[in-house]
């Protein structure tokens, strides 16, 4: 035993401390993991490879309120080439394939490796965990939408002439973009979930949500122009869209009542949510 | 207090019983859960978990319901699967230190016992590394040590010793040990390598196509039995014959002669008969009893009584 080298492992008697301090149960449990997810969806804690996809996207999501504002800059006056009710139009291709790559890192990693029964056997519900996820994959994509918001309206404020009349005039929208961003953030990341938390796969899952975007778009489109305007509300995409011009007042692209599309995009978000759920009640581990 | 007990313990699949009306009542200590593949070892642990929900029946792990008081129990508990359950691209640290959190420790505290935990199971600079780089053991190492880490009461560990070399081997048994009988943390473990447990555990249950087989104090499965190996150099068989002649009861085991004691030992009577026979006498020996023995077909087919 004595002439056993340290790396081998040799045991150390460094003796044994109890624990006497706080336990603080699941409420401390599910923030946790909560925190630990949002890092990773951002590949914070992990590799930099990891990091490469999540931020790439969310540089690309900033382009537009880039560009808007360089050109605003430059022709020194205020602009009107991108609207805070339009945004998620130019970048809901970016939403989608952060969406549809992070969530299988979130939930179809622990899967993959196995971690599902540490977790189920810790001071967690299994609808606990499925709480966590959620929240976390909501706040990364609240990330994504608000943050180029943020930066076209205060960037909007300084390039004008009079920034403080800005301000006053368009205070009104800061509530509204923060709702349409929960509702935007919220059925992306429903969506994706109940995907991704089918499969261990990470491609299954990126494809598939990937599809499910595409695919409900196409069919939707197709459904208007053959059978009638309601078929936007097929479309993940068209909904979302309604749902923020909705929550903006303004005008909607298709031909279908504002209400509606919020109401199809709550109904989304909620049946996914429920799929989630289900899910983690059946999950082997 | 009893740190386990089950009543009437049931589970049920499609076409299989798994657990079979499990009444079982257990005192802290170690240990050792034995059983073949299948024999219900791996369901018995995950339904103590609460990772499976019994068919009927119930059961209590340190008082709680495993059922119905989850979250309780949970902070109290710790698990080390049989299979793969790390993220390699986690460092030791960040991961064990994560899953002390999730097991309700605040996060600086999360950290301290992290460090202290790894130490314990043996692995230094290492736990700065991303898993990945790991061998088994040092893998197994940090299963351990993730099981370990928010100071549990109870620690399930499913065959902990799976995939390791015999050096890796010793070292996990020497930890299981250290943990149980130093840190006073109660396991329940389960192999199906009879000479680990024996090593190991204080207490055995053996279960059985889902059914308790025994349980009882390991001591009580090694006692001497009453029964004298004869080992010869030649003529093993002629001499069992020569001692059946002079009354004794007798039987053939590969290279030994099996004899009963039947109350006083017949050593005179052995030693006679080997002279006689000019035969070479290699050793007489009181046979213990080992684990292995309740897995094989009983040993003295003709009669002879233990």
């Amino acid at each position: 035993m004595a002439s056993r080298p340290e790396s081998a492992g040799s045991i150390y008697d460094l003796g044994y401390r109890r624990y006497e301090g706080p336990r603080l149960g699941r409420g401390h449990a599910i923030t946790a993991l909560y925190v630990q997810s949002l890092r990773a969806a951002f590949g914070l804690g992990r590799g930099a490879s990891s990091k490469v996809v999540p931020i790439a996207l969310l540089i690309i999501a900033l382009v537009p309120a880039t560009i808007h504002l360089g050109i605003a800059a430059a022709t020194s006056s205020s602009m009107d080439i991108v609207q805070p009710e339009n945004y998620f139009a130019f970048i809901e291709i970016v939403l989608a394939l952060f969406v549809a790559a992070v969530a299988t890192e979130l939930v179809g990693r622990d899967q993959r490796n196995h971690t599902l029964p540490l977790y189920f056997s810790r001071a967690l519900k299994r609808s606990d965990y499925a709480l966590a996820k959620l929240a976390a994959l909501t706040s990364a994509m609240l990330v994504l939408t608000l943050l180029p918001e943020t930066v076209l309206f205060v960037g909007n404020a300084f390039t004008t002439n009079a920034s403080w009349e800005y301000l006053r005039d368009n205070v009104a929208a800061i509530p509204r973009i923060a709702a349409s961003a929960l509702v935007v953030s919220s059925l992306c990341a429903a969506v994706a979930l109940a995907i991704a938390a089918q499969t261990p796969r990470r491609a299954y899952a990126t494809g598939g949500t990937i599809a499910l975007f595409v695919v409900s778009s196409t069919a939707g489109g197709i459904v208007a122009v053959t059978l009638g305007r309601y078929g936007a509300l097929l479309s993940l995409l068209d909904i979302m869209r309604g749902a923020t011009l909705w929550v903006f007042g303004a005008d909607q692209e298709f031909d279908v009542a504002g209400e509606l599309m919020f109401g199809a995009s709550v109904g989304v978000t909620v049946a996914a949510t429920v799929l989630v759920f289900l899910r983690y009640r059946r999950v082997a581990a | 207090m009893s740190i386990i007990v089950t009543r009437a313990l049931t589970r049920r699949y499609p076409g299989v019983t798994a657990l079979d009306a499990l009444d079982l009542e257990l005192e802290p200590g170690i240990v050792g859960l034995v059983g073949a593949n299948g024999a219900g070892k791996s369901t018995l642990i995950k339904i103590l978990l609460g990772l499976l929900e019994p068919t009927s029946g119930a059961a209590t792990m340190l008082g709680f319901n495993v059922a119905t008081q989850r979250a309780e129990l949970h902070q109290f508990v710790g698990y080390m699967p049989e299979h793969d359950c790390l993220p390699l691209d986690m460092t030791a640290t960040e991961f064990v230190a994560h899953m002390a959190q999730v097991s309700g420790l605040p996060r600086y505290a999360a950290c301290e016992r992290t460090a202290e935990t790894l130490r314990h199971v043996g692995l230094f600079e290492e736990r700065y590394r991303e898993m990945r780089g790991y061998s088994t053991g040092m893998k197994q190492r940090v299963k351990l040590a993730q099981a370990l880490v928010h100071d549990p009461r109870i620690m399930l560990l499913d065959e902990p010793t799976n995939g390791l070399d015999p050096e890796g081997r010793e070292d996990m048994l020497d930890l299981v040990r250290r943990v149980g009988t130093d840190f006073g943390i109660s396991i329940i473990m389960s192999s199906h390598l009879l000479s680990e447990i024996e090593r190991v555990c204080d207490h055995l249950v053996v279960i059985d196509a889902g059914r308790l087989v025994q349980s009882a104090p390991v001591s009580a499965f090694t006692v001497q039995t009453g029964i004298l190996a004869v080992e010869v150099d030649e003529q093993a068989d002629a001499l069992a014959r020569a001692l059946a002649d002079r009354g004794l009861r007798v039987s053939r085991r590969e290279r030994l002669v099996l004899v009963a004691m039947d109350g006083k030992a017949p050593y005179d009577t052995i030693r006679d008969s080997v002279a006689e026979l000019g035969v070479g006498l290699v050793r007489i020996q009181q046979r213990r009893q080992s684990l292995e023995d309740l897995f094989r077909p009983a040993e003295e087919p003709d009669g002879i009584a233990t």
